[in-house]
């Protein structure tokens, strides 16, 4: 690699400096001449069939130009279960109805001039409930999705237990917690005779698009989708029926209309993350060797599917392949219920799963009396992957999430981030530490591993056109939600072409203007569109070196591009990209090129350790991170302050899971209870620890310049590091998050009746 | 709907805005809706995130939690009253040499809250520097950059 190399540079994040300015444009920020504002009436009740909806009031007040009923919407869907509207309502904040008028205040006031009829139905708010035979339906085919389990296995877990010298088994439960990015989701719709232009809160505008054209019944042609700059979404803001609402309302009304939720709106019918209920079974040999994992996950997927099978999978994910072991497997259990719905939120449902497993197996390697880091060590499943036999066909490309033996990993630093983690925790000598007085502040440390698919995702294209002023435009329909995509994936361009960082621009984000990208998911942006960024940029410079060689008259194996010039190989820079852009006769010159990213000889995966060394104060409950260490797998880092922002940020924002957040609804109406940010007690910088983040010294073969999955992954490791931690300094297995100042006080009065 | 109107003088970033505003109406929805200055954000409305602070007389106070016709004399500064993308102020260019931020929506807000704080103590100590901060939220949970952030706009 040269010195002046662009990539594993931490050159600055590409729109911050709008964003430090307030110049960069949220949803939000939009305004349109004429433009009107909308509100939604939500439902009061659980699980209701609306009879009636009497809109005479507004029919002669001025400034009201649109209203919109379950009666008199176009019948198309925004997801399979998801009508724009629907006459059956699922949840305390589903959408009703909706008006357009003037300014906010009238949209108001006007929605609350609606006169709504309703009938309750039978209503069930939690999923051990919901599964029974005789339970209310939240939709008409059953509440358990797909009517059965997702069954996973590999080898025979009843011949694995039958070799265990001992079996443990634990219980778990994970609560749903929010998102909550700090910009509540907003769009701004516009009709041009056919045609509709969309600008929304968006982490895939292609899909978006897609969606759009299906609810409303048009063609995808007409459908124009703009991703505004993201207030951030961590996978939270898809799939709701925000956009179809304001496109149908601005339709009838002529204008263009906003809808911006509140943040009331953002917490209870924005997507949280599905609460579950997990059991781990273990079987292990008494030397420590683990002979069957079998991990049951039940999941609440609220009133709507959303992304849930994918995350119902996602939570077995660590239960099948982070540990080698012959014998495995896995049921996740999918359950509608009356609740407010759950969807995609960072890791999907890899951080259930992990905490589950991940404090089980610090719960056995404490009855083994084996050191948890040595257990991690002896156990975790190596380069070479699980064992068994390969199932999927030797020319398909393998799952990111694969459940049979015998494949292995495109490479593997799990035991580099055990060992290089714990030792920059100074794991063996965390015993060392001498509790501070007063003695009711207890030291203690923890840690966990683990395994995260992403990497590669769907197919991906990436357009590089030359400009004329010699810079390289990078087109795709990729978003940046506020994770640095656009800067990275620039970078890409910028090495494999030799030109400088800032002669890369970047459009992205446009239905009209880039082609098609999956959405920003699954930590796939870097792999994905990089990959085909890289690959256009391969095609652009050779192109570049052809125009070049014919107009030097050299053969064009004798020239290349250094620092953004044609240059020969005996050194002597002889044009510009400027010079080549304009002697060019065919324009723009542009390549566009697409990969199906992924592999198939080898599982593409990340990985990573977390240590955490807490203090539990015993009077009060409280518990305070004091220590941090994360160690991760992420292949090659392309962008180090980016990188490090990254897994600080995820870490923090997971240690609100495990300490302090939780959506709470009232069982019994169905009503959330703390729907602000004063109540979900999110992380302030008070609470944020010391981090020190390290990456293992891995270039993946496969990936972009040998990146790997990033985004999602540092989110996974802290509830199981936190708990392992406070279990160490105080006795008590918190298995129920998250870990609240009550429950740890609860747990130590039974430990001290015992 | 029956609104009530007063016409009053709003000092904005050092000019005086003469403007009708309901009753009712924060100074954030007059920043953002009446003179489009929308770098303060929305965030919650309801004074628990700090995306929308701005400085009243040089303090920072969350815009969402003051009715316009409170703030009377007093002289409002937003984040537009800094640097430009092109030329950043100094606590701007050390966010963003610091990544002291990701998603953006917060980050007016921070760079307020920390100009209030260095205007008032140059060199704060870091956990001078979590206290002033701690009334904004940053959900990317960036504030590991952010800390560092201050830290540099201090030392510049």
């Amino acid at each position: 690699m040269k010195p002046n190399a662009v990539i594993g540079g931490s050159v600055a994040r590409r729109d911050l400096p709008e964003k430090l300015t307030g110049e960069a444009k949220y949803v939000s920020d939009i305004r349109l001449p004429g433009m009107l504002h909308g509100k939604i009436v939500r439902s009061p009740h659980p699980h209701a069939r609306i009879t009636t909806i009497d809109t005479s009031a507004l029919k002669n007040l001025p400034g009201v130009h649109a209203i919109l009923t379950p009666f008199d919407v176009p019948d198309g869907k925004v997801a399979p279960d998801l009508p724009i509207l629907d006459s059956t309502v699922r949840y305390v904040g589903d959408e009703v109805a909706a008006v357009a008028a003037d300014d906010e205040d009238l949209a108001e006031y006007a929605a609350g001039l609606l006169e709504i009829s309703y009938e309750s139905l039978p209503f069930v708010t939690t999923a051990r409930q919901a599964i029974e035979q005789d339970a209310p339906r939240v939709h008409p085919d059953g509440n358990l999705v797909g009517g059965k389990p997702l069954s996973l296995s590999r080898g025979n877990v009843d011949e694995g237990f039958a070799q265990a010298d001992r079996i443990f088994s634990m219980s778990f439960t994970t609560p749903s917690h929010s998102a909550a990015a700090l910009e509540p989701r907003a769009a701004v719709a516009m009709w041009e005779g056919d045609c509709l232009t969309v600008w929304k809160s968006s982490r895939g505008v292609h899909a978006d698009r897609l969606n759009l054209a299906l609810a409303l019944g048009i063609e995808r042609d007409a459908v124009h989708v703009i991703g505004a700059t993201m207030g951030a979404g961590y996978g939270s803001k898809d799939e709701t029926r925000l956009s179809a609402i304001a496109a149908v309302l601005a339709q009838r009304a002529g204008k263009p209309v906003k809808i911006e939720a509140t943040r009331e709106e953002e917490f209870v019918a924005g997507r949280k993350r599905h609460s579950t209920e997990t059991t781990v079974k273990v079987g292990v040999t008494s030397d420590g060797a683990i002979t069957a994992i079998h991990a049951v996950t039940l999941m609440d997927t609220g009133a709507y599917l959303s992304s849930g099978p994918g995350v119902v999978r996602r939570a077995g994910q660590g239960a099948l392949y982070l540990y080698h072991c012959a014998n495995v497997r896995y049921d996740g259990y999918l359950v509608y219920t009356n609740q407010p719905s759950a969807g995609s939120y960072r890791a999907l449902g890899a951080p259930q799963g992990h905490f589950a497993l991940e404090v089980t197996m610090n719960h056995i390697a404490d009855e083994l009396g084996i050191d948890p880091l040595d257990f991690r060590l002896r156990n975790h499943v190596g380069i070479d992957g699980q064992p068994g036999e390969r199932v999927t066909p030797t020319t398909e490309i393998i799952d990111t999430q694969p459940v049979e033996g015998g494949i292995p990993f495109s490479s593997n630093g799990l035991r580099e981030c055990l060992e290089s983690g714990a030792k920059a925790f100074g794991w063996k000598d965390r015993h060392g530490i001498q509790p501070r007085s007063p003695s009711h502040r207890k030291i203690g440390s923890g840690m966990g591993m683990f395994i995260y698919r992403g990497g590669p995702g769907g197919r991906s294209s990436a357009n590089l056109r030359l400009n004329y002023d010699g810079s390289v435009q990078l087109i795709a329909g990729l978003m940046d939600v506020g994770e640095g995509s656009a800067t990275v994936i620039s970078q890409i361009v910028a090495e494999t072409m030799d030109i400088s960082y800032d002669d890369v621009r970047v459009t992205f984000g446009d239905t009209r203007r880039t082609p098609e990208a999956p959405i920003t998911a699954g930590s796939t942006a870097t792999f994905s569109t990089g990959s085909a960024a890289r690959q256009a940029a391969t095609e652009l410079k050779a192109k570049i070196l052809r125009i070049a060689a014919t107009r030097l008259d050299e053969d064009v194996n004798a020239l290349d591009i250094v620092d953004g010039r044609v240059t020969s190989d005996d050194g002597v820079a002889h044009l510009s990209l400027a010079d080549i852009a304009a002697s060019v006769t065919e324009h723009p010159l542009e390549v566009e090129a697409s990969v199906t990213p992924g592999s198939k000889d080898h599982i593409v995966n990340s990985f990573g350790a977390h240590f955490a060394q807490v203090e539990v104060n015993t009077e009060t409950g409280n518990v305070r991170v004091l220590k941090y260490v994360a160690a991760h797998d992420s292949g090659r880092i392309l962008n180090p302050q980016l990188a490090v922002n990254q897994v600080e940020g995820g870490v923090s924002q997971m240690l609100g899971f495990t300490l302090s957040e939780e959506m709470l609804t009232d069982r019994h109406s169905g009503i959330t209870l703390n729907a602000s940010f004063l109540e979900h007690k999110s992380p302030t910088i008070q609470e944020y620890p010391p981090i020190q983040t390290i990456f293992a010294d891995v270039v993946d073969p496969i990936g972009p310049f040998g990146a790997k999955a990033l985004g999602e992954p540092p989110s996974i490791g802290v509830a199981p590091a936190v708990i392992n931690a406070i279990y160490d300094a105080v006795g008590v297995r918190i298995t129920d998050l998250p870990a609240t100042p009550d429950k740890i006080l609860n747990a130590l009065g039974a430990q001290s009746e015992v | 709907m029956t609104t009530f109107t007063a016409q009053i003088e709003l000092k904005v970033n050092g000019r005086v805005h003469n403007i009708q505003v309901r009753h009712h109406w924060t100074l954030l929805h007059v920043l953002r809706e009446t003179l489009s200055l929308t770098g303060a954000k929305r965030g919650c409305d309801r004074g628990e995130c700090g995306a929308c602070t701005v400085l009243m007389d040089g303090d920072p106070v969350y815009a969402c939690q003051m009715l316009v016709l409170q703030v009377g004399d007093r002289g409002v500064t937003t984040i537009e009253a800094l640097g430009d993308s092109d030329n950043l102020h100094s606590i701007q260019q050390a966010f963003l040499d610091n990544d002291g931020g990701q998603c953006g929506y917060c980050t007016p807000g921070f760079v307020l809250s920390a100009k209030a704080l260095l205007d008032a103590a140059p060199n704060p100590t870091e956990k001078q520097i979590r206290r002033a901060l701690s009334g904004n939220l940053c959900r990317c949970n960036a504030y590991g950059r952010i800390i560092e952030s201050v830290k540099q706009a201090a030392r510049n």
